[in-house]
This record gives C-alpha cells, sequence and structure tokens, in this order.
C-alpha cells in the first residue's frame, strides 16, 4: 500500500476544496496539503472550444469523462465527479441567501435556526470574501436589506436588450427587479481570466470567464502550493485505536495502477459535496462508531435539504431576440422577506429571455407542410411577440427523515454500498404546500397582466434544485454533526466542509453561501 | 411522323389523372420502409460520408425545402454544412448526464446517415418513375411533389427534428437548417448569431439587422 503523509488531506475535489485550499496555501503556505478527487483532472483547456460546439451539434458531454461509471446514487442530481466537481457545469450564479436565513425559527417558526454563533455581519464578511475569490459580477440590490460592506468585485455584466424590456414588462407589477450576480468576468484579468464573451454555453465557458474550481486547482500547482491525487476514491477514514482521531484516510486508484493508498494527516477535511461527504462517514463505520464516523447524533445524512421552484412561461407583446444572452437572469430579493401577518412563503423570482415554442413549424395550423419561403413566413407570425421564462426558488424545510442512507443493493466495482437520497419535506411544509402554490399563481397572474401577457401552466420542479445538508451545523451534538465552524463534535481533527453542512437550503442558489461558509472554516481550520 | 397534338380542352384532365397517378407511384416508392425494401442497400455498411451523388442530391432538396430567399449560396452553405455534420458524426460519444438526473445519457447511436442510402435511393426511384435518372435530374417544380412524398409517408413527419436522427431525410436536412442560429437569424431578420462567442458590448441594443 503506497502511503502519503501531509498536514492536511482534503477529500473531494470541488469548488469546496478549491476555495479551501487556496485560502488554506495563503494562511498556512508551510503545510503540505493533499487534495484527493475521485474523477479525473480536465485541465486541457485548449479543447474547451472543441468541447462546446461538439455539445451544440451533436449534443455530447461538455466535459467527457466527468463522471465515474459507477459511482451513483439514486436520488442524486448531478453525476459530476471530476476535479472541479459539479462546478464545472455551473452557471455561475453568486445569489447570497438572507438574514432571514440564519433565524428561521425564531422568526417564523419554521424549520431550524443555523448556530448562534455565526451572525449576519460574520457570514456577510465571508460572502465578501467568497465573491472577491471567485469573482462576482453585480449589481446592487435596491433593498435596504441587502446591504453590503463591500461593493461587488466586479461591475455587473451588460444587461441585455432583452433583459431590458423584461425589466420594463415585470417592474409593471410593482416589483423591484435587477439583474443576478454572476462569477463571470466582465473585465478583462481578474483572476487570470479573460472577459465574458457571451457565448451562451455557461455550462462549459470556452474563454474561461466564467469562474470555474480547476482554474484554482491549476494556479496551486503550478505555484507548487499542493498536491492533487485525481483518479483517488476514498473509501473509508480510519479511526485511531484509543482517542476519536482520525488518522488516515484509504483510496484505491480508480483507473486501477495503484495498489490502496493510504494517506496520514493531522487533519482530515471532507469537501465531497451533500452526498459523497455523508456517504464516506457512513462507509467508515467501525466497531466504536457502529453509525459511521462523526454520527454519535445519528444525525448523519439526515435533513437533506434544497429548495422547490414554481415557473412558467409568459407570452408577452415584446420583441424579444432569444440567443443574446440566455443564461443572464433578473431577479428580486422582495420575497425573501416574509411578513408575519400572512402565509409564510419566502421565495426568490427569476426572468429569463425565453424562445420556447417560437421555432420552425413543418406544419400549419391546418396540417399543411411548409417548405421553403412560406415556412418562414409562418415563422414570423410567431416571432412578433416574445417569451419570459419565470421561476421562483422557494424555501421548503427538510424533514429528520429527508435522508441519504447505504444501500445494500446496490455497490460500486469496490463492494462499497451506494447511497440512496430520498427528499421529504417537513409536515409544516406539507401543510402550506397548497397556499404556496396559490401564492404563485396569483403572483405569475399579476406579472402577466402587463403586456397584454399570456401566462402558460405553472409547474413545480420535480427534485430539490441546489441540494445540501446530510451533516448539518449546530451548536447541540444531539442534533447536528459539525460546529457552525465544520469541525465535526466527535473528532477533533475530522471537518466537513461545504454544502452539508447546511441546516436548511434556504430560497435561492446555494453555492456562493456554502462557499462562504467554507472559507469562514478554513481560517477555523488553519488556527 | 410528327404525332397529332392532344385536344386541348383534354389536356387539364389527362393531366391531372396523370399527376394523380404519378404521385400515388411516388408515395409507394415511400409508403414501405426503405430498409425493408431496398435490402441490398440495408446490408451495405453504413457511410462515413455522403457520396457526390448524394450531395447533389442534398442541393436539389435545399432548393425545394430551404427558402429561395436566402440565395444558392446560402443554400449551398447549408448543404455543405449538412454533409460536414455526418462526416464528423461519433458513435459511441459521451453524452454525458442531465442535470436533475441520476443516470447518465446512453452513448451516441449509430450515425443517422446509416439510413440515408435507402432514402436517396427512393428519391431517385420515384425520379424514375417520372421519367428523369435522378432526383438531382429533376426540374424544381417537379420535386416538390416528391419532396411531399417523402415527407408524407409511411407517416407524416410532423415536426423538425432538432437533430438529424436518420429517420427522415428531408426532415433531418430541414431541421439541421431551420434550427441552426442561421436558421434564427433568418426569421428574426436579425444578428442574434446565438451559438457564437461575442462582445458583451452593443448587447443591450437589438442586434444588427441580418447580414446577407
Amino acid at each position: 500500500m503506497a502511503r502519503h503523509e501531509c498536514d492536511v488531506v482534503i477529500i473531494g475535489g470541488g469548488i469546496t476544496a478549491a476555495m479551501v485550499s487556496q485560502k488554506l496555501a495563503e494562511l498556512r503556505p508551510a503545510w503540505k496539503v493533499i487534495v484527493v478527487e475521485a474523477g479525473k483532472r480536465l485541465f486541457d483547456v485548449e479543447n474547451r472550444f472543441s468541447y462546446r460546439q461538439r455539445s451544440l451539434d451533436y449534443g455530447e458531454n461538455q466535459w467527457p469523462g466527468d463522471f465515474v461509471a459507477d459511482q451513483g446514487a439514486r436520488g442524486l442530481i448531478s453525476r459530476t465527479m471530476a476535479v472541479g466537481g459539479s462546478a464545472l457545469h455551473w452557471g455561475g450564479v453568486c445569489n447570497r441567501f438572507s438574514e432571514e436565513d440564519l433565524r428561521m425559527k425564531s422568526l417564523y417558526g419554521v424549520g431550524v435556526d443555523w448556530p448562534l454563533d455565526l451572525d449576519w455581519t460574520d457570514l456577510e464578511k465571508h460572502y465578501c470574501e467568497a465573491e472577491r475569490r471567485l469573482g462576482v459580477s453585480g449589481e446592487d440590490s435596491p433593498l435596504p436589506e441587502d446591504k453590503r460592506s463591500e461593493p461587488y468585485p466586479m461591475p455587473a455584466m451588460t444587461k441585455s436588450f432583452n433583459l431590458i424590456q423584461l425589466e420594463s414588462w415585470a417592474e409593471k407589477s410593482g416589483i423591484p427587479f435587477w439583474t443576478t450576480p454572476q462569477a463571470k468576468n466582465t473585465v478583462d484579468g481578474y483572476g487570470g481570466r479573460g472577459k465574458c464573451r457571451r457565448c451562451n454555453t455557461c455550462e462549459i465557458c470556452p474563454t474561461g470567464a466564467r469562474y470555474s474550481p480547476d482554474w484554482t486547482f491549476k494556479q496551486l500547482l503550478e505555484g507548487k502550493k499542493i498536491e492533487l491525487h485525481d483518479q483517488s476514491i476514498v473509501r473509508k477514514l480510519v479511526l485511531d485505536d484509543t482517542t476519536t482521531r482520525i488518522v488516515a484516510a484509504r483510496a484505491a486508484k480508480e483507473d486501477g495502477t495503484d495498489d490502496d493508498v493510504e494517506y496520514r494527516a493531522r487533519t482530515f477535511v471532507v469537501t465531497s459535496g451533500y452526498c459523497w461527504s455523508s456517504h464516506l462517514l457512513l462507509l467508515s463505520a467501525n466497531s466504536r462508531f457502529p453509525n459511521g464516523l462523526a454520527n454519535s447524533s445519528d444525525h448523519v445524512g439526515r435533513y437533506m435539504n434544497g429548495h422547490l421552484a414554481y415557473q412558467t412561461t409568459i407570452d408577452l407583446d415584446l420583441k424579444i431576440y432569444p440567443g443574446m444572452n440566455e443564461q443572464h437572469s433578473l431577479i428580486s430579493r422582495q420575497f425573501f422577506r416574509c411578513r408575519t401577518d400572512r402565509p409564510y412563503v419566502r421565495h426568490d423570482l427569476r426572468v429569463w429571455e425565453n424562445g420556447g415554442g417560437r421555432g420552425p413549424q413543418l406544419r400549419d395550423a391546418g396540417g399543411r407542410l411548409l417548405l421553403g419561403d412560406a415556412l418562414v413566413a409562418d415563422w414570423r407570425t410567431r416571432l412578433t411577440r416574445g417569451t419570459a421564462r419565470v421561476r421562483g426558488y422557494y424555501a421548503v424545510e427538510p424533514d429528520k427523515e429527508s435522508r441519504l442512507t447505504l444501500d445494500p443493493a446496490a455497490k460500486n466495482k469496490w463492494g462499497d454500498p451506494l447511497p440512496v437520497i430520498q427528499h421529504r419535506v417537513d409536515q409544516a411544509t406539507q401543510l402550506r404546500a397548497s397556499a404556496t402554490r396559490e401564492h404563485f399563481q396569483t403572483l405569475f397572474a399579476d406579472l402577466a397582466k402587463a403586456n397584454d401577457g399570456r401566462m402558460a401552466n405553472v409547474s413545480n420542479l420535480s427534485y430539490q434544485d441546489h441540494p445540501g445538508g446530510g451533516c448539518r451545523m449546530g451548536t447541540d451534538p444531539a442534533t447536528s454533526v459539525v460546529t457552525s465552524e465544520g469541525r465535526t463534535h466527535d473528532h477533533e481533527n475530522l471537518w466537513v466542509v461545504g454544502s452539508p453542512t447546511l441546516p436548511t437550503g434556504g430560497c435561492t442558489n446555494g453555492t456562493l453561501t456554502f462557499v462562504a461558509l467554507a472559507l469562514r472554516s478554513t481560517t477555523a481550520i488553519a488556527r | 411522323m410528327r404525332r397529332p397534338k392532344r385536344s386541348s380542352v383534354n389536356r387539364p384532365i389527362i393531366r391531372a389523372v396523370q399527376r394523380r397517378t404519378v404521385l400515388q407511384s411516388i408515395a409507394g416508392l415511400f409508403a414501405v420502409r426503405p430498409f425493408a425494401r431496398l435490402r441490398g442497400l440495408s446490408q451495405t455498411p453504413a457511410p462515413a460520408n455522403l457520396t457526390n451523388e448524394n450531395i447533389r442530391a442534398l442541393r436539389a432538396i435545399a432548393d425545394v425545402v430551404l427558402p429561395a430567399s436566402i440565395g444558392a449560396g446560402a443554400r449551398d452553405r447549408a448543404v455543405a454544412g449538412f454533409v460536414t455534420w455526418i462526416r464528423n458524426y461519433k458513435e459511441g460519444a459521451d453524452r454525458g448526464h442531465g442535470y436533475g438526473s441520476a443516470t447518465l445519457a446512453a452513448p451516441s447511436g449509430p450515425s443517422p446517415a446509416a439510413r440515408y442510402p435507402a432514402q436517396f435511393a427512393a428519391l431517385d426511384k420515384a425520379a424514375e418513375a417520372l421519367g428523369i435518372a435522378s432526383f438531382a435530374g429533376l426540374p424544381l417544380e417537379r420535386r416538390r411533389p416528391v419532396i411531399e412524398a417523402a415527407l408524407n409517408t409511411p407517416q407524416a413527419v410532423m415536426r423538425l427534428p432538432a437533430r438529424p436522427t436518420g429517420a427522415n431525410l428531408v426532415a433531418d436536412f430541414m431541421g439541421f437548417y431551420f434550427n441552426s442560429a442561421d436558421g434564427f437569424n433568418l426569421a428574426y431578420n436579425a444578428a442574434i448569431d446565438r451559438d457564437a462567442c461575442r462582445s458583451l458590448e452593443g448587447s443591450d441594443r437589438a442586434p444588427e439587422p441580418r447580414r446577407t
């Protein structure tokens, strides 16, 4: 068995790992840090235009080989397993949660309060740090509650002609809208990356304008700040014989080129995302921790969270040119704050340009074939109006039984049981489901009223988006897995950092929040 | 000796009868799935590239199904793009995994081009039924009924595919063009250039008119 010794081993190579290792390299330059990732490193930047083109032309994977074939799980929403993680495909949206998210129980009597030693001032400071490190461009919210202590690192992305039209329409409802902050360069050279060229394919940004963790890893490797061991899947954390410290992480090489590998370190940081972090802790069960490491509370894999969404499209008397900058959107945070004299519902509100339903048609309404110029003439009759795509992510609180468990019926090639995730909302969320739907129906209808808008059917998202949880943070070791800084209650040198620590999933994209929390954790790890 | 001219009075009726008969026979050529009917062709290996004859036929198809208003040059570019797409198609390619899904997409299947030889052959057979050796040799106005038959039989094609599938050559080609960024630029009469990497500057204004 090959053996590596280091100060810190970071397990998982996604966006959280990139941020933790970057900050650790700054705070503790003498420490030896090894990042261990199950998937491959896809650093061939020179091929990204070609991958993008093949994705457009043939529907091929924009990131070829960004998965491990037998490492899946029921309930997963992304199979990405590679250096960079799910953030390889990231749209770059960098919304903050709001102060209310930290005190849901106290304010609204729902869910749970986040740990009291984590207050908004503290989190906001780390939001600013996260925005600087990721390179976020944004526009200030007009709402005083969204006050920032620092300006965005870069000016907001140009509002496209389409978004200008849509904003003027949407604001007729009396709801203020502005543009969504994004980890995309609007100036050349920020973080060593180029300026956005509006390629319209943010899931693979061929220019590097959209932040991707592989850039950070490449910079760290070039500076010899870290070691990166890819295609190495950590299967088990090993406990010291007499204490509760972790002494090793045992891994297998995915490419089959080596024997098992053992990593020995002073500190172990699990940054494997909402699924594989809990999975590793459960797989690492032993006679002293029969339910899994860090799991004396039986809370590992519980309170899996995220948020749901209602969405629709609205046909409008507006000229829209779909394809100008499809992934840029408008946002309103007006509904982050729920009035206490109204039924509880918290959500964001987003508006995108949309070309759906306005494509070419082979036959006219009577079923007659349309060829050549006749097809174009028919098509143009449908282009005199435009379409807005509207979506609201709304907060749902997880039940304790919203779980990740090991599935004995599904095993990988190493014989390890794979995880299965079953999201379940709590009773209070279930009880308000119809009121929530009614709220969105009314809201979307109000939006549609302007510009002769015609609303399509309202649909609900079929899965919980932006998932987190499984190792929730808290001050009480009986009801949580880690402290607000990510240190496990059970093992002083084992940390879980990133999305698994979120007690609740908020009502907007979670990446910036768990990156901010990871940066806060890193300060503590470096201590 | 020259044959006497047909009575001009009877000509429309004769033409109508002849046209119906010819169209029925053309439709018959597409009515049976080409692979089943043209067994010999179906056993040949799938071509990696389209032949010169195929490309001539595609140009003849393009004259009918693409807008005349874009001009011959643009139609030729559309044909060239389609031929390149076929040539660069990869079987068994990684098609990734959709967001929101726990499963990997199946790798790409056989090239759609594997199903085209029989369909090109059926077009030529239809032309033969009209007394012309190949589809590409048909005068423009006589190609249209053949194209319509190809889109209506054995089942009527109702929608243009987002990408070529091989199920219907004509629909594949039409979908390839009309669903492209060029197709959308044409429809909107604007240089949106959806698939291009473009500057942010100027994106706050309506796109410039389409370049011809």
